[in-house]
C-alpha cells in the first residue's frame, strides 16, 4: 500500500470527516423524502410536525398508482429477461469470437451508455411514430432494452472473460456436446454475472424516467412517469410515499447484487 | 502383425504459412506410456490437440484400432484428457466433477456412484466427494481431473503438461502417482512435456519433437546412449559439442581434425558426411574421465584444467582443449583425481569409444 491509513495521524480524522460529509450529501435527499412520506403535513413541511401512515393509505387506495407500479414491474421483468438473453449471446460473440471488427462491434454495443438519454428518446419517439409503437408495451420494452443492454453485456462479458475456455473443452472431451457443455458448465460457472446483469437490467428499467416520458400514453405509464406527472399537477405527500417505495425496491435489489458479488469473491 | 493400436499417420498442420507439425508419424502400442518431448512451439501440443479433435490436420490420418477417428467430433471420441490449466467445473463438487462424463452418457445412478468412488480411490482422494474445487490445492485438483478423465475407461488418455503449474516437489510426487496409475490401469497414455527429467521418469518411449517434426523415438536409455541428432543429444542429458572437420570417413566411422591439428580417429558417425565437411563431436560430462595418462587413439584428448568446483557427491571440472573449446567433466566422489586436480593441470580426457558421437547434420 502506498498510503497506510493507520499512519496518517491527524489526516485520518480529516479524511474520515470528508467521507462522512460525502455520504451524507448523497443520502440526505433520500432520507428527506422518506421522512416526508411519514410526515403529517399536507404541505411537505420539514421537519414534519407529526407522523402518519395516511399517505401510504392514499397511495394503495388509488388504482392508478397500483396500475403504474404493475406496468413498471411488468416492463422491467420483460427487459430483464431479454437483456440477459441477448447480453449473453452478444458476450459469447465478443469474448469468444475471433472475427474482424470485433472491437468496433463492442464499442457499438456500448454506445447507448455514453449517448445522452434524451437523444435516444427523441430518436426512438420519431422512429416509433412510424411503427406505431409509442404508448405500447413493446415500445417501452425496446426503449429500456437499449439502455439496459450495455450494462448486461459489460457484466456478462466480464464474467465470461474470467472463465477459462479450457474448462468447456474439458467438458466436451468428457462427452458433452458443445451446447450441452455450455449449458451444464459455462452458464452455471458464470451465473453470478448473469444474476448481476438481471438485477441491473431490472433496475435500469424500473427507475428510468426520460425514455418512459416519451413512450408513455395516458393509459400506459410507469411508476416514475406517474410520479413525474403527479408532481406537475399538485404537490402531495403521496409522491413521497411512492418515491420511498421505489427507493426501497432499488435498495433491496442493490443489496442482492452486492451479496451475489460477495458470494462470488468468497 | 495387424495394424497398431494407435497410428498417427503423417500428420501435417499448417496455420497460414506457419507449419506447426510436419509428417508426424508414430505407432503407439496398447497400454504404452508415450511422451512427446520438445521445446515450446515444436508441434507436440498441436499433435495432441489434433488427437483430441480440437484441431483438424491439414493432411494425414489418425487411426485407433485401425479405424480413423478424424471424422468423429471431440465429444464422441471417448478420449480422456488432463489439461495444463485447472479445468475442474468450478460450480460442481469433486464427486459431481468425476460423475460428469458418466452423467452425460446417461449411466444409471448406482453405476455412477460406484465408478466415482473407484476413480477417486485410484487417485488417492477417497472421501473428497463433497469438496469444492476452489478449496483444493493445485495438485489435488489435477488428481481430480485425472480421475474425471479415467472414470469412463477411455481407450487413450491425453495429458498436456498437467504438472507445469505445480512446484518441483509436488510435481515429483504426482509423477510417481501417474506412474502407479498407469501400471494399475494399463491405460494408453500420450503425455506432452518440455521437461526431459519428467519424460525419462514416466515414459515407456519418448518421441522428441523439434520444429514440427519427430527427431527420434525411443526409450530413455536409447535416446541417451545413441542420440540420432545433435538436437536429441542436446535435449536429453548434458552434453558438450566440439566442432571440427571430417578428415576421413569410412564405414560409418570418422576421423576428425580440429583447428590446432589434433586428430581423433575411428569415432561412430550419425548422419551423412563427406571428407572436408564440418562435424561435431559430442561428449557427456558424466561419461568422460580425467587421467594423467593418454588413452587409446580415438578415445582421448589432451586438455588444460581451468576450474574445479566441489559439489558434494561430485566435482565439476571445466577444462579447455588444445584449440580452446570448453569441456565439462564430472568426477564422482572417491575418484582418484578428486582432490589432486587443480587449475592449470595438463591432463587427458578419456572415454569409452561407444560414448562419443559425431554429428554432421545441423
Amino acid at each position: 500500500m502506498l498510503m497506510n491509513f493507520d499512519k496518517l495521524g491527524a489526516w485520518r480524522w480529516i479524511l474520515s470527516g470528508i467521507c462522512a460529509l460525502m455520504a451524507l450529501f448523497l443520502l440526505l435527499p433520500i432520507l428527506f423524502i422518506v421522512a416526508l412520506s411519514f410526515g403529517n403535513s399536507r404541505w411537505l413541511i420539514f421537519p414534519p410536525p407529526g407522523w402518519t401512515l395516511k399517505w401510504y393509505g392514499e397511495l394503495f387506495a388509488d388504482p392508478r398508482w397500483l396500475q403504474a407500479a404493475f406496468t413498471s414491474a411488468k416492463i422491467a421483468a420483460i427487459v430483464m429477461v431479454l437483456s440477459v438473453a441477448i447480453g449473453l449471446l452478444a458476450s459469447l460473440a465478443l469474448v469468444r469470437g475471433r472475427f474482424r471488427g470485433r472491437e468496433v462491434l463492442r464499442g457499438f454495443f456500448l454506445t447507448p451508455m455514453v449517448l445522452p438519454v434524451v437523444i435516444i428518446a427523441v430518436a426512438l419517439y420519431a422512429a416509433f411514430l412510424r411503427l406505431g409503437l409509442n404508448g405500447t408495451l413493446p415500445g417501452f420494452v425496446i426503449a429500456h432494452l437499449i439502455v439496459a443492454l450495455p450494462f448486461s453485456i459489460i457484466t456478462i462479458s466480464g464474467a465470461l472473460e474470467t472463465f477459462d475456455p479450457s474448462i468447456e473443452d474439458a467438458a466436451i472431451l468428457c462427452g458433452a456436446s458443445p451446447w450441452e457443455a455450455r449449458f451444464r458448465v459455462t452458464l452455471p460457472a458464470i451465473s453470478h454475472g448473469l444474476f448481476s446483469a438481471a438485477i441491473f437490467s431490472f433496475l435500469i428499467s424500473w427507475d428510468e424516467v426520460v425514455l418512459a416520458i416519451f413512450m408513455a400514453s395516458p393509459t400506459l405509464q410507469t411508476l416514475p412517469v406517474k410520479v413525474w406527472t403527479t408532481l406537475r399537477q399538485d404537490l402531495t405527500p403521496v409522491i413521497a410515499a411512492a418515491s420511498t417505495l421505489l427507493v426501497l425496491l432499488t435498495v433491496v435489489l442493490m443489496i442482492a447484487a452486492a451479496l451475489i458479488r460477495k458470494g462470488k469473491s468468497r | 502383425m495387424t495394424s497398431p493400436y494407435l497410428h498417427i499417420n503423417g500428420i501435417r498442420k499448417t496455420f497460414g504459412d506457419v507449419v506447426a507439425t510436419d509428417h508426424v508419424e508414430l505407432e503407439i502400442g496398447e497400454g504404452e506410456f508415450m511422451t512427446f518431448l520438445g521445446p515450446s512451439g515444436s508441434g507436440k501440443s498441436t499433435t495432441l490437440y489434433i488427437l483430441a479433435g480440437f484441431q483438424d490436420p491439414t493432411a494425414g490420418d489418425i487411426r485407433l484400432r485401425g479405424k480413423s477417428i478424424l471424422q468423429t467430433p471431440s465429444h464422441k471420441r471417448n478420449i480422456g484428457m488432463v489439461f495444463q490449466r485447472y479445468t475442474l467445473f468450478p460450480h460442481l463438487s469433486v464427486g459431481e466433477n468425476v460423475a460428469f462424463p458418466l452423467r452425460v452418457r446417461r449411466a444409471p445412478q448406482a453405476e455412477i456412484a460406484a465408478k466415482v468412488k473407484r476413480a477417486l480411490s485410484l487417485v488417492r482422494l477417497d472421501g473428497f466427494e463433497d469438496r469444492m474445487p476452489g478449496n483444493m490445492s493445485g495438485g489435488q485438483q489435477q488428481r481430480v481431473a485425472l480421475a474425471r478423465a479415467l472414470v469412463y475407461d477411455p481407450p487413450v488418455l491425453l495429458m498436456d503438461e498437467p504438472l507445469s503449474a505445480l512446484d518441483k516437489k509436488l510435481r515429483e510426487e504426482i509423477q510417481y502417482e501417474i506412474r502407479r496409475i498407469h501400471q494399475q490401469t494399463g491405460v494408453t497414455i500420450l503425455y506432452v512435456t518440455h521437461d526431459q527429467e519428467e519424460a525419462l521418469r514416466l515414459s515407456d518411449r519418448i518421441a522428441v519433437f523439434n520444429r514440427g517434426r519427430i527427431e527420434q523415438v525411443g526409450t530413455g536409455p536409447e535416446l541417451y546412449a545413441s542420440p540420432a541428432t545433435h538436437f536429441v543429444a542436446d535435449f536429453i542429458g548434458d552434453s558438450a559439442f566440439l566442432t571440427g572437420e571430417l578428415a576421413e570417413v569410412k564405414d560409418g566411422r570418422a576421423t576428425l581434425r580440429f583447428t590446432d591439428g589434433t586428430h581423433l580417429a575411428d569415432v561412430p558417425m550419425h548422419g551423412p558426411g563427406a571428407r572436408g565437411g564440418k562435424a561435431e563431436l559430442m561428449l557427456r560430462p558424466e561419461r568422460i574421465d580425467l587421467s594423467d595418462t593418454v588413452g587409446p587413439p580415438g578415445a582421448s584428448l589432451p586438455v588444460t584444467v581451468e576450474d574445479v568446483t566441489f559439489l558434494g557427491n561430485n566435482s565439476a571440472v571445466t577444462a579447455r582443449t588444445g584449440w580452446g573449446d570448453p569441456l565439462y567433466i564430472r568426477l564422482n566422489f572417491g575418484h582418484p583425481m578428486m582432490g589432486s586436480v587443480s587449475r592449470g593441470d595438463k591432463l587427458h580426457v578419456r572415454w569409452q569409444p561407444q560414448d562419443a558421437h559425431v554429428f554432421t547434420n545441423e
